[in-house]
């Protein structure tokens, strides 16, 4: 080694770094793909409709019945519930709470919950 | 025997070729970003306008007015469905109207059982390219007397599923 040249140590330090760098780039590029998916398949997945329709027939049931839990109210929550499970592999389940004032309004506290396995979704809602 | 000096050198270009050759791995590795949801689109689009429509039907023409689709419902009417519907979904703004053809279930609860009623009856058409989908709307039944099988005269929930395709 003792007629080595030693000359231009810094042009080969920066070249390493310059290396390095594109290194953790290229990583950065593979990892976006991964992103890319999870995020597609997260917006396919999602039953956006299903959810809506959910609450739309909650909404319906509490302006009809309130919190009365009557025997017709208990059919209705049950059809809901039971054609829920069979139709749509969704487990449901609601309550609707005793009403509160909300600036001078009275309002409902709906607790819905929402599994289909893949996305759960739950949701405190006042609905007047 | 060899001459062994530059030895450095030698350490020193391996481990470039070392880090240049991981580097091109992965950006080999990595492909465009890939979407699983190119094959579900059209379906998405047909989904949402059967929705739509579902929802169109479901919307009372004034406030406290009667709802379309709890009435046709409650009257079993095949004939009004299916034609309101496919009106609604087939219309487009110009030209000929859309090929678009649906069959339609209401589903139930009777004590234990869900049954399955049948609104609409496919008719013999095959689907295109786009495969079929389902959409669903949850209906509020009152209760009323007069209204005949198979649901009953309880107030109830029922959950009208139609499968639509394009022909």
């Amino acid at each position: 080694m003792a007629c080595m040249n030693e000359d231009g140590q810094w042009i080969v330090l920066m070249g390493l770094l310059v290396a390095v760098g594109l290194f953790f780039l290229a990583l950065i590029i593979n990892q976006s793909a991964l992103v890319g998916q999870t995020t597609a398949e997260g917006v396919l997945e999602f039953p956006k409709n299903d959810i809506r329709d959910l609450r739309e027939a909650i909404f319906d049931y509490v302006d009809k019945y309130g919190n009365t839990g009557d025997p017709a109210a208990n059919n209705v929550r049950d059809d809901i519930i039971a054609i829920s499970l069979d139709r749509k592999n969704a487990v449901v389940d609601f309550t609707v709470k005793e009403p509160v004032d909300i600036s001078g309004q009275r309002a409902y506290p709906v607790e819905i919950h929402y599994n289909n396995g893949v996305t759960v979704y739950d949701e405190t809602v006042y609905h007047y | 025997m060899v001459n062994d000096s530059g030895q450095l050198y030698t350490m020193e270009g391996i481990a470039a070729g070392l880090v240049m050759l991981l580097t091109a791995y992965l950006i080999l590795s990595t492909t465009s970003i890939y979407t699983p949801g190119d094959t579900h689109i059209p379906d998405m689009q047909l989904e949402q306008l059967g929705s739509d429509v579902l929802a169109m039907m479901d919307t009372p023409d004034s406030d406290g007015g009667e709802n379309h689709l709890v009435d046709l419902i409650n009257r079993s009417d095949r004939d009004g469905f299916n034609s309101t519907f496919l009106e609604y979904c087939n219309a487009r703004t110009n030209g000929k109207p859309d090929t678009i053809h649906m069959s339609a279930n209401v589903a139930y609860r009777d004590g234990d059982r869900i049954e399955e009623h049948q609104l609409v009856k496919p008719d013999e058409t095959w689907t295109g390219r786009e495969s079929a989908v389902r959409v669903t709307r949850w209906v509020q039944l009152d209760q009323q007397s007069t209204r005949g099988d198979p649901y009953g005269s309880r107030a109830q929930a029922v959950l009208v599923e139609v499968l639509l395709w394009r022909a």
